[in-house]
């Protein structure tokens, strides 16, 4: 059983009593020491920890299995309510799941130390979400998370309407500068022995002032001894290519696009799709002819006639620096 | 160069691992002056191992049971080939915070052997890009010796 509001401070209970989420809300609050059992805790429930008084008001969405924006009970949005800072916890839950990569299928875990321990080795760097992490009075090692003020990456790029190849040539060149500096982070991490573990489009979010890009989300993990950072590396692949062509090519949508069609799908040899993802194109060049051959032959690397694969972030970095300069 | 009579076999427990340990006793076995370490290397533990209650060291001791048949049979082997018990040594070591591949080229490097062998296993591009080929990597990492892949 949850104690009571008693046990607050007067100044916090106050405070408490104004907020517009108890104002709305038709129950008490109940006061949580111990977020074990986290989906117990509930809107405009408090948190205790770290010797602050956290009020949640509300959840943060991802997409998950297929399906959009799924609430994360287990991350609750956060307002401190002795200084009024809004943050995200990240509570801890011990999830396993498969994750199918072409043919293969990789087992994940969610790693809150991990987290923790990444949190810890990139506190002031500006391309990583901020934090710490706390034990709660049962011993959980929950995040305290700084809200990143922007959107997320996927989203940017498509921010001015433009069409492909105006976006290619006018606004490319700073993402993918932007984005070079990510895959430094990411080196960064494998040379302290981690894995980001769940690289993906929406995991990059754009700061509103700066529009530096700022990698989110450190508690997936997976066991992979040999190859500890392929999935990584596939993945960087994977969205260096999105946010080369904005989306992910397949022969229906060669089919569906009026500038390519069967013309432009008749020229795709075995060769030029994804060495892990079915039928996804990567010889982007053949889709978009204006796209340069130093670039491309990097997405070649991610193809299944590759014989040459990337071992290291740093390589792939020094390639992608390479073909910036060539962009111009 | 490091003497390539200084040879190092890594083994598991699979039949291509014992494939190339045959054809390598095959040569070894006439070779009167050959230093052989037979050596086996696994990973960490993976994740969950020690949430069931188990420690690290209940995994070696787990790993190094189950290593100590197959290299014993290993043994048998070279011995069979005319190789002298005394020339060959065993090791066993968990690839601490490194690959099975860096795990092997450390002990190389430290133990001066001038020949690796390794079995193949023959895996597809994707297999190897994802999960690895630990006979690649030797391959392409090895200093001052030479790698043998048995196929």
């Amino acid at each position: 059983m949850a104690p009571t509001l008693d046990a607050l401070p007067p100044e916090i209970r106050e405070r408490l009593r104004e907020h517009r989420v108890t104002r709305s809300l038709r129950r008490t609050s109940r006061l949580f020491f111990d977020t074990t059992d986290f989906t117990s805790i509930d809107y405009g429930d408090i948190i205790f920890i770290d010797d602050c008084y956290y009020l949640v008001t509300g959840y943060t969405k991802e997409g998950r299995f297929g399906v959009d924006d799924q609430a994360k009970p287990w991350v609750p949005r956060v307002q401190d309510l002795a200084t009024g800072k809004k943050q995200i916890l990240k509570l801890v839950f011990h999830e396993t799941f498969d994750i199918t990569m072409g043919q293969f299928t990789i087992s994940y875990y969610r790693n809150p130390e991990k987290e923790a321990r990444v949190l810890e080795l990139v506190q002031g760097l500006p391309h990583f979400m901020q934090g710490r992490a706390v034990l709660d009075e049962a011993g959980n090692l929950v995040r305290i998370l700084d809200i990143i003020n922007g959107r997320r990456l996927d989203k940017f790029i498509y921010r001015n309407n433009t069409d492909h190849e105006e976006y290619f040539h006018q606004e490319f060149p700073f993402i993918l500068k932007q984005f070079l500096e990510c895959i430094e982070a990411i080196s960064l991490l494998h040379h302290n022995g981690f894995r980001h573990g769940d690289i993906r489009r929406d995991h990059i979010f754009v700061e509103r002032e700066t529009n530096v890009f700022c990698w989110i989300d450190f508690d997936y993990d997976y066991y992979m001894p040999e190859r500890p950072f392929a999935v990584d590396l596939y993945e960087l692949g994977n969205l260096l290519m999105y946010l080369t062509v904005r989306e992910n090519f397949h022969p229906r949508e060669i089919m569906a696009d009026p500038g390519m069609g069967e013309k432009v799908l008749n020229t795709i040899e075995p060769g030029d799709y994804a060495l892990l993802s079915k039928n996804r194109v990567v010889n982007l060049q053949k889709l978009f002819p204006y796209i340069p051959t130093e670039l491309n032959n990097i997405f070649l690397h991610f193809s299944l006639g590759t014989n040459v694969f990337y071992d290291t972030a740093d390589e792939l970095h020094d390639d992608l620096q390479g073909a910036l300069e060539k962009l111009g | 160069m490091n003497d390539w009579r200084n040879v190092l076999i890594a083994v598991d427990d699979t039949p291509t691992s014992e494939n190339a340990l045959k054809y390598a006793a095959d040569i070894l076995g006439k070779l009167p002056a050959a230093r052989i370490c037979l050596l086996h290397i696994y990973p960490e533990p993976p994740p969950g191992y020690y949430s069931s209650g188990k420690s690290r060291d209940d995994y070696i001791r787990e790993k190094e049971e189950k290593a100590a048949v197959f290299i014993h049979r290993a043994e048998d082997i070279l011995e069979q080939t005319g190789l002298d018990r005394s020339s060959i040594i065993t090791m066993f070591h968990m690839a601490d915070h490194a690959t099975i591949s860096q795990a092997i080229l450390d002990i190389q490097t430290a133990e001066k052997y001038g020949t690796i062998i390794v079995g193949k296993r023959g895996v597809s591009k994707a297999e190897e890009f994802l999960f690895g080929s630990i006979s690649s990597a030797l391959v392409h990492h090895s200093k001052d010796c030479t790698v043998w892949v048995v196929g």
